[in-house]
């Protein structure tokens, strides 16, 4: 780590003009970053791009969505009363990462850059709908959550490209985010799932399931199925969706858990999400 | 030879300034060129929270944060700048008198987790407790005692001992 700059920019322009060089890197909260820079993850890396003090920390809630700023930790939007009435299923990603001390650090942004396909907070974004609002030297795109991860570690954006937040369609949604990990807190998830139900006219379930594949999954499958039962929750549904939950799930085994165990789970965390929301 | 910052920010209610390198963390930091000693580097990877700190009055793993990215009106407060405080005293005594103290190494961290908890709520459950400490992690394992004695901090504040 010889001889490596920090720049701290202060407007978006300058960060996104830096970080168009391959040998810069972001940085926001620095609980993953600062792990793998210890670990010599990056040994070709120059300069380090502190994205603190740009002006990304914001939860605004307008007519038709709501902006949260990628800068937000992850106790911000865990804690964020509007979060939790409309997006239960992001509050309670946002609470189940790491611990106090990371959650405090760590940023929603970060969670989503660093594209692990562990990370608690993708699959309640995509449980969302989410739209990942892209900042770069050529201008603002926004892309679907489910359209930016291309595998693990990562994504869609270009260089000089930077998350400056998340646009979350406004409508109320009853929600549930639940992990397995080795231990019940501060554990990184062996499989996770996010349920987001909403009325748009219909009853709508959005269902997203983490650590069974390189990205994040929609099951769609299960999603169709309960919406054509009109969320009618027999025990034979229940069994049914669980089943396509599993099939709809493609892990590997690792250090942190098995194949076996992964496919098995996914029907069963989505048992448990469909109860706890009813 | 290493790029140097200046880090400018405040430290235990005292501005301060220092040339750290880019990697340097702020636990790096107060330990060599203040000598606060104690916070502890245990995993270096924010598993432990031995290193512990409050950073805006927040609890923070002072392991993974980069001295170059404090910012001038950042309040960091480590367990030295709380030596008179009334509830970090009734932190420190209800570790002793419950024994919750075995090789010492992750005290500073659970005691500095244990003080925020107790400044925002004078009266947690067992379970908030738990909770509060599970980004804390002591190898001698001796959690019972550790959670006892946060009990006994609260309990003998709101009884204004």
């Amino acid at each position: 780590m010889i001889n490596i700059k920090f720049y701290k920019p202060t407007s978006v322009e300058e960060a996104c003009e830096l970080l168009t060089q391959p040998d810069h890197l972001a940085i926001a909260g620095g609980t993953d970053m600062i792990v793998k820079l210890r670990n010599g993850m990056f040994p070709g890396a120059r300069a380090l791009v502190d994205l603190s003090a740009l002006p990304w920390r914001c939860i605004s809630v307008e007519k038709e969505r709501m902006i949260i700023g990628s800068g937000c930790t992850m106790s911000a939007v865990a804690t964020h009363q509007a979060v939790r009435e409309f997006f239960p299923a992001l509050a309670k990603a946002a609470s189940s990462v790491g611990a106090a001390q990371i959650r405090n650090a760590a940023t929603l942004g970060g969670n989503i850059a660093n594209a692990s396909p562990a990370g608690d907070t993708i699959p309640a974004l995509y449980s969302l709908e989410a739209a990942v609002m892209l900042v770069g030297p050529s201008g603002r795109r926004s892309i679907a959550i489910d359209e930016f991860f291309t595998g693990p570690g990562r994504t869609a954006s270009k260089p000089g490209e930077l998350i400056e937040g998340f646009s979350l369609p406004l409508r109320k949604t009853r929600g549930e985010f639940i992990k397995l990990g080795e231990r019940r807190a501060h554990a990184i998830s062996k499989i996770n799932m996010a349920l987001s139900v909403f009325n748009d006219g219909q009853v709508r379930y959005r269902i997203a399931i983490g650590s069974v594949a390189p990205t994040v999954l929609r099951c769609k499958t299960a999603e169709e199925l309960l919406e054509k039962n009109s969320g009618k929750l027999t025990p034979e549904i229940l069994a049914q969706a669980a089943s396509l939950a599993c099939e709809t799930a493609r892990p590997i085994s690792d250090i942190r858990s098995s194949k076996s165990y992964r496919k098995q789970m996914a029907g069963v965390l989505l048992k448990r999400a469909l109860l706890a929301v009813i | 030879m290493e790029t140097t910052v200046k880090a400018v920010f405040i430290l235990n209610d005292k501005r301060v300034e220092a040339e750290v390198s880019s990697t340097m963390t702020v636990l790096e930091l107060i330990r060599r060129n203040f000598r606060l000693t104690a916070a502890k580097e245990g995993c270096g990877k924010g598993e432990c929270g031995a290193c512990t700190i409050l950073l805006n009055g927040e609890p923070v793993n002072s392991c993974l944060k980069l001295a170059a990215s404090l910012h001038e009106n950042d309040r960091v407060v480590t367990i030295e700048g709380l030596e008179k405080d009334a509830v970090m005293q009734a932190v420190q005594n209800a570790f002793v008198s419950e024994g919750a103290v075995q090789c010492g190494f992750c005290i500073p961290g659970m005691t500095m987790t244990s003080y925020h908890l107790l400044k925002n709520n004078v009266n947690p459950t067992p379970q908030q407790i738990k909770q509060a400490l599970s980004g804390n992690i002591c190898r001698c394992t001796g959690y019972r005692k550790i959670e006892a004695a946060v009990s006994k901090a609260a309990e003998n504040r709101r009884l204004g001992k």
